[in-house]
């Protein structure tokens, strides 16, 4: 479904990425993994789009979508994928339902049916008790579940996580991973999951290892 | 010694039967290898010998005999102090993984790059288990996977130095 | 200390030489109108002293923009400071550092301004000249020293900025006893217990600097609530993003519009008082300060939104991630423009009227209100307008804090 072909880039003199290919099939979960710098996050970027690869191609459902001019781009984001980051990224002065909400107001929904689905969310991630809080005032794992139920509640085809426990404790981290894999799962959405934490990479289906901008070799591709 | 003192701590609580006592530690230290009835007995037998437990009754109805092991003092002593005993922190590194690369040298790298996938199979396994695991196993699990986890990492900086050395 | 200013100085970034200009300039521009006002003060006639007044008056929002830029809180300046406390500097150190700075600063700018006055007006007096230079320079030297207050408290408290900045109820006691010292001293008028009708002058005076002071500082309840409102009631991703991220810091809102909002309320009382005395001379060299005021406030409001974008870049730079246009990010700004900057200029423009109806309620006649309505309706728009204008300039510093995770 969501293929990179070749994908290389530089950063500088820097060879970030190079000549990176991957398939991922419609609800696969699969981890990037490999030492820092390795160009695991430059990767998920190059696949989400938020990054443009200097040479290879990304094709979504076997279009094209490395090359679309910005606008276009965004709104495959905005529709196909979700993303989670490793310190959510929300925004601190809305509640959590509100952030979560933001998405589906975006994309032009009704406050009501925004509000609504996304209290739906929390709940199936279970932090409903907080869904009026503030971002401040949750815990970093709640953090993260919040971030999660933002990137779900577009309904995604992937959602890309970028160490989404790299801030949180054993524990807290492993209830965002089940969270997540099983709402991604809940929604036959796929995951495409970057991280060092060979326990994090073990929720996934398969593992890309990178060294160095590669594939490490003799793992499978 | 740890299979008696893991017995000892199961019969604290009342006197058993050895098959019970079996049960127990497959329950107990899931994950864990299963225990052998043949092992079940030696090892009664040896903690009858040095005093740290006793028949308490023997019954036979219709059936094979039946015998009830219960703890004496001497073997709530021992237990007390094996729990609060510290392990020796790793005074030697034994493992058969440590062992092939120490005899490949730089050759092992072939090796390592399978073992590693092998290790990361396993640990999908046992994340997948825990899922919908009891506590006891949820517990094995975590500590397995930590195990591996650390045998990963050396594997990474394994490679990684052997790769320093052929740059060097 | 002069040492460790030197080496300071000579790593300074872009951003920090602008802001050395910046301050530099208001104070250049705060000394040449006060001299201005006091020159023109000092002839014996009604419209001259009125138009120095209006001057001198102006140099109050002059002055604020001079404390905003020396406080600019650009993330690297109190890094900067944080990282000389955790290096060692009691909080001594970095007050005086900051008070050298912004006096040095204060004193170069001044001059400049003091030189550009007596240029300019070779026959005036030159007394006052020097008395101003060294006003402002002290004014400089207590802004500096106040501008690193937050770090100076902690070293580690800028690491993590606390955000949710409230009201405070010190703001709203100030506004009412502005109040009320210009309500009593239009009441009593002549009738004054002490020193008769200069003393009710004085008081009045006094009532119209604390009621300015209180305006800007009360403009944080009000933009919180309308913001809540505002909040409460948004249907669109845009609307409910800005009436939230206003309602978390009206402060910083209200120190930004601060120049607006008193740029408002003079135009506004200028164009109730052209209404009974008739348009002048005088008049047009107001309006010429208003449209300077104006563009000073609108410097005021860049370096808030320049403030602002810093503060949000990593949130924004996510929702970019995942797929909001930036055009949408744009709107975002706009819309917290316009939240923060109606209630402001609506109170300011409405408050400005008042002052001149109130003082003249006995002589005031009904037909005058329409061209003192319409100036004031005018001053509102163009404070509003000039806020906006500010958001969609700042659309090239909105895309340079999207790159974070958003990278062609």
């Amino acid at each position: 479904m969501l293929e990179g072909r070749g994908l290389g880039k530089s950063f500088g003199q820097a060879r970030a990425l190079d000549d990176v290919s991957l398939t991922i099939s419609e609800g696969e979960v699969v981890a990037i993994t490999g030492p820092s710098g390795a160009g695991k996050s430059t990767l998920l970027h190059c696949l989400a789009g938020v990054v443009r690869p200097e040479s290879g191609e990304v094709l979504l459902d076997g279009r094209r979508i490395d090359a679309l001019p910005e606008p276009e781009s965004t709104k495959v984001r905005r529709e196909s994928f979700g993303v989670v980051f490793q310190f959510g990224e929300l925004v601190p002065e809305l509640t959590a339902v509100e952030n979560v909400a933001l998405p589906l107001l975006f994309s032009r929904r009704g406050r009501q049916e925004a509000m609504a689905a996304a209290a739906e969310w929390l709940a199936r991630l279970e932090v409903t008790g907080c869904a009026d809080q503030r971002i401040g005032e949750l815990s970093g794992g709640q953090r993260q579940r919040v971030a999660v139920a933002r990137a779900l509640v577009t309904g995604p085809r992937v959602v890309f996580a970028d160490e989404p426990t790299g801030a949180l404790d054993t524990i807290g981290g492993e209830q965002v991973m089940s969270a997540l894999i099983s709402a991604a799962r809940a929604g036959r959405a796929a995951v495409v999951l970057v991280t060092h934490d060979n326990r994090v990479a073990a929720y996934a289906d398969r593992e890309v290892a990178l060294r160095d901008g590669s594939v490490l070799a003799g793992v499978q591709r | 010694m740890t299979t008696g003192h893991v017995l000892l701590g199961f019969l604290v609580e009342r006197a058993k039967h050895g098959y019970e006592l079996k049960k127990e530690h497959d329950h107990r230290l899931a994950g864990a290898k299963p225990l052998a009835y043949g092992q079940v007995y030696a090892t009664l037998q040896r903690l009858q010998r040095d005093g740290l437990a006793e028949v308490a009754e023997t019954r036979q109805e219709g059936g094979p005999e039946r015998v009830l092991y219960a703890i004496t003092e001497n073997g709530r002593a021992e237990l007390e102090r094996w729990l609060n005993a510290v392990e020796p922190s790793a005074p030697y590194v034994a493992s058969p993984l440590f062992a092939r690369v120490a005899v490949a040298g730089k050759d092992a790298d072939g090796y390592l790059v399978r073992q590693r996938e092998a290790h990361l199979a396993r640990m999908r396994e046992l994340t997948a288990e825990k899922a919908s695991g009891s506590p006891a196993q949820v517990l094995a699990a975590d500590y397995a996977l930590h195990h591996l986890d650390a045998d990963l990492r050396w594997i990474e900086t394994a490679l990684a130095r052997m790769k320093e050395h052929d740059d060097a | 200390m002069i040492t460790v200013l030197r080496m300071l100085n000579r790593g300074r970034s872009r951003a920090e030489r602008v802001r050395a200009w910046l301050v530099a300039a208001g104070a250049a521009v705060a000394a040449f109108l006060v001299c201005t006002a006091v020159s023109l003060a000092d002839f014996d006639d009604e419209g001259g002293s009125l138009t120095g007044l209006g001057l001198a008056l102006l140099a109050v929002p002059v002055a604020g923009l001079l404390h905003q830029a020396n406080r600019l809180a650009s993330a690297t300046r109190e890094r900067r400071l944080a990282a000389l406390r955790l290096a060692g500097a009691s909080p001594g150190d970095v007050r005086r550092l900051g008070a050298l700075e912004g006096g040095l600063l204060a004193l170069g700018g001044s001059f400049g301004g003091g030189v550009i006055y007596v240029v300019s007006h070779l026959s005036g007096p030159l007394l006052p000249v020097p008395v101003v230079v060294v006003v402002v320079t002290l004014g400089g030297v207590v802004s500096g020293a106040r501008a690193g207050r937050h770090v100076v408290a902690s070293p580690l408290g800028v690491v993590r900025r606390v955000r949710m900045r409230g009201p405070r109820m010190r703001d709203l006691l100030l506004f009412g006893m502005g109040v009320g010292c210009f309500v009593l001293g239009a009441v009593v008028k002549g009738k004054f217990p002490y020193v008769g009708a200069y003393g009710s002058v004085v008081l009045m005076a006094a009532g119209l600097v604390l009621l300015l002071f209180g305006v800007t500082l009360a403009a944080t309840w009000a933009i919180r609530a309308h913001a809540r409102r505002v909040g409460r009631r948004a249907r669109s991703a845009e609307a409910l993003l800005a009436a939230r991220l206003v309602e978390a810091d009206p402060r910083a809102w209200a120190r930004a519009l601060a120049v607006v909002s008193l740029t408002v309320f003079f135009g506004a009382m200028a164009g109730a008082q052209q209404a009974v005395v008739g348009y002048s001379q005088a008049h047009a060299l107001v309006d010429v300060a208003l449209l300077v005021a104006l563009v000073t406030s609108a410097v005021a409001l860049v370096v808030h939104q320049a403030e602002e974008l810093i503060d949000l870049r990593r949130s924004f730079s996510a929702l970019a991630a995942s797929g909001v246009p930036e055009g949408a990010l744009g709107g975002v700004l706009v819309r917290q423009a316009v939240i923060a900057a109606s209630p402001v200029c609506v109170v300011a423009a409405v408050s400005g009227v008042a002052v001149v109806v109130v003082t003249t309620i006995d002589i005031y006649q009904v037909q005058w209100l329409g061209w003192a309505a319409g100036r004031a309706v005018v001053m509102a728009g163009m404070g509003v307008l000039a806020a906006v204008l500010v958001a969609v300039a700042a659309r090239p510093l909105l895309r340079g804090a999207l790159s974070t995770y958003v990278r062609a």
